[in-house]
């Protein structure tokens, strides 16, 4: 792939629906994605997480027992976590602004709604890579900034309070 | 100036970065096409995969049916939710469209709701994958989804919302 070695990556899959998790299989490995393994639980994925040391978490958030929003949480605060500043990219047929929000709450770098296509699971890749969040960490939130990436550094007064994000990063969603 | 709960803001390095490369503008276009024709070349085996969603979807009813609870109604919410996310790329969307109805019943009431209602919405689905109804304008299945869309607003308007 021009300018990407996407083949350089490590990327662990957590899904419960088995098509699910062979559809977007198939998609990285055509965008040359070797290394990927997956996981069917929160469980499963612990292990994967810390055994197969993945570049990305692609996650899905309706999953039996463990949500993928839970899952987030645990990577993002968890003392034990592998590591917490692994980009993760929700999939999710919910599209409501307020399940956005909740998805951003947890720490979820970048949202994919289903049905998944080519170039939006293309974008939320190069998105990671290309345009990664800084970190924040209040005393209710540790996880990529919510906030939008525009480019531009913002000159006016300080907004950002223990409440930010909960509120400020919707409209980051691509 | 000290504040009474320091909010830390900081950038880890980008291993991702350096691990994958530069940009190089626009998107490259021969990815997408691979990965589309990867796509293309699954749909052979989109009809089972649809068949097991919707036998997975008719074992949530049954177990629901049989024992009304949280963890039921919550398996019953998961197997219509999958056929929301997928049925549109195995190339049923009328599938996806009843079984976006039966998400937003299932998930818009904390109270209980009519299990006919649920029955009206699976056998739905059961009959548009078995005729193979694969057109989004088919008039019969359009009847029948407009139908189930009034019933579940029906329903969830008299319904006390949830908390």
């Amino acid at each position: 792939m021009s300018g990407y070695r996407f083949d350089r990556l490590k990327i662990l899959l957590v899904d419960d629906n088995p098509h699910m998790r062979r559809l977007v299989s198939t998609i990285l490995q055509a965008f040359g994605v070797t290394k990927i393994q997956d996981a069917s639980d929160a469980k499963q994925a612990w292990v994967k997480l810390r055994d197969f040391s993945p570049d990305i978490v692609v996650l899905d958030w309706m999953m039996g027992g463990t949500s993928g929003i839970e899952l987030t949480k645990m990577i993002r605060t968890s003392p034990t976590s592998p590591n917490p500043f692994v980009p993760v990219i929700m999939l999710t047929g919910h599209t409501h602004v307020d399940r956005v929000r909740e998805a951003r709450d947890a720490g979820v770098n970048e949202f994919l709604a289903k049905p998944i296509s080519v170039n939006a699971m293309l974008s939320r890749l190069v998105a990671v890579v290309d345009h990664p969040r800084p970190f924040v960490r209040t005393k209710s939130y540790f996880g990529p900034s919510r906030r939008r990436r525009d480019g531009h550094e913002y000159q006016g007064p300080e907004r950002r309070s223990e409440h930010d994000g909960a509120h400020a990063g919707v409209d980051a969603v691509a | 100036m000290t504040k009474e709960h320091p909010i830390e803001i900081f950038m880890p390095p980008n291993i991702l970065k350096a691990k994958v490369g530069g940009r190089i503008a626009g998107v490259d276009m021969a990815a997408v096409k691979r990965a589309e024709q990867a796509l293309a070349n699954l749909k052979t085996e989109f009809s089972d995969w649809i068949n097991t969603d919707v036998g997975n979807l008719g074992e949530a009813r049954d177990a629901f049916a049989a024992a009304v609870n949280g963890d039921t109604r919550s398996a019953l919410y998961r197997a219509a939710h999958d056929l929301r996310g997928q049925a549109l790329t195995f190339e049923y969307p009328l599938v996806a469209r009843v079984a976006t109805s039966l998400c937003s019943l299932l998930d818009g009431v904390d109270d209980a709701v009519p299990l006919t209602l649920v029955d009206a919405h699976v056998n739905a689905i059961r009959v548009i994958v078995r005729q193979n109804i694969r057109l989004a304008n088919d008039k019969t299945a359009i009847v029948l989804t407009e139908e189930l869309d009034a019933r579940v607003r029906e329903f969830l308007e008299k319904a006390k919302p949830k908390r």
